[in-house]
């Protein structure tokens, strides 16, 4: 189902543009990782994030809570939160909580890139 | 068929929870789409027993035929128990500039499963859900 361990990375994808991928349990750790990342990329100039969630299967309220916190502080600084490669019922669950009226949502990477920024080499 | 677990109060433990609703799930066939929103809602039924519940959590997964093929999840705690009346859905315009994010567990269970049943009374709650077998979401 899914390894309580989350696995994550974060780089600077392109000027002002940050990419993290995330594999794993979104749950409070998990979110708590995302969040961290997401602060040493706004820390690094980044003011837009791109969360790609391919290989995360399930997650809980309080991982998907600390994802709107992050999308918030974004949002405070003029940034925007995205997300891309999740499965049904994590846009789902998204959509219950509303994370994507404010966040956008895409299918896959190359998607996401290509709109948000143009291209998808970083 | 039918599996029970009694699970501790450790951290991670509604994961085992999730993997026995995936396994049962895929054995009866189900939908993968089902299968991972019968698992997040078990998963928040798990969390939420274990902390308003107090101790240990029981978590049943049985098959049923009575009027159609459907995975039931119960999942059971010791707590003193809470009126699900007064807790009515969450909506989704609670997100702007609300300063708590908590307390969705409930209502993802009734957006996620197709139907939900919730006994509560003191010493004991019974989160009572089911996902139809052969729906895709």
């Amino acid at each position: 189902m899914s390894d309580p361990q989350i696995d994550l990375s974060a780089r600077v994808f392109s000027e002002g543009f940050g990419l993290i991928t995330a594999s794993g349990y979104i749950n409070n750790e998990g979110g708590q990782a995302v969040a961290d990342a997401a602060t040493d990329l706004v820390g690094r100039g980044c003011k837009s994030l791109l969360v790609d969630l391919e290989g995360t299967r399930i997650i809980n309220s309080i991982g998907v809570s600390i994802l709107l916190e992050i999308m918030e502080k974004l949002m405070e600084g003029g940034g925007e939160l995205a997300f891309c490669s999740l499965t049904p019922t994590i846009a789902k669950t998204f959509e219950i909580m509303g994370l994507d009226q404010y966040a956008q949502v895409f299918s896959d990477r190359e998607t996401a890139l290509s709109r948000l920024i143009g291209t998808v080499d970083g | 068929m039918e599996v029970v677990l009694h699970l501790p109060v450790v951290p991670n433990v509604e994961l085992v929870a999730a993997k026995a609703v995936e396994t049962l799930g895929e054995a009866l066939g189900m939908h993968r789409n089902g299968i991972e929103a019968a698992s997040v809602a078990t998963v928040e039924a798990c969390l939420n027993a274990m902390e308003h519940g107090g101790g240990s959590v029981v978590v049943r997964l049985v098959r049923e035929d009575e009027t159609m093929p459907r995975l039931r999840v119960e999942v059971e705690d010791k707590g003193p128990g809470f009126d699900p009346d007064a807790r009515p859905l969450n909506d989704s315009t609670r997100v702007d500039g609300c300063p708590s994010k908590r307390g969705w567990g409930l209502t993802l269970i009734r957006e996620l499963m197709d139907d939900v049943q919730i006994i509560s009374g003191p010493g004991r709650t019974v989160v009572r859900m089911w996902k139809d077998l052969g729906r895709e979401r």
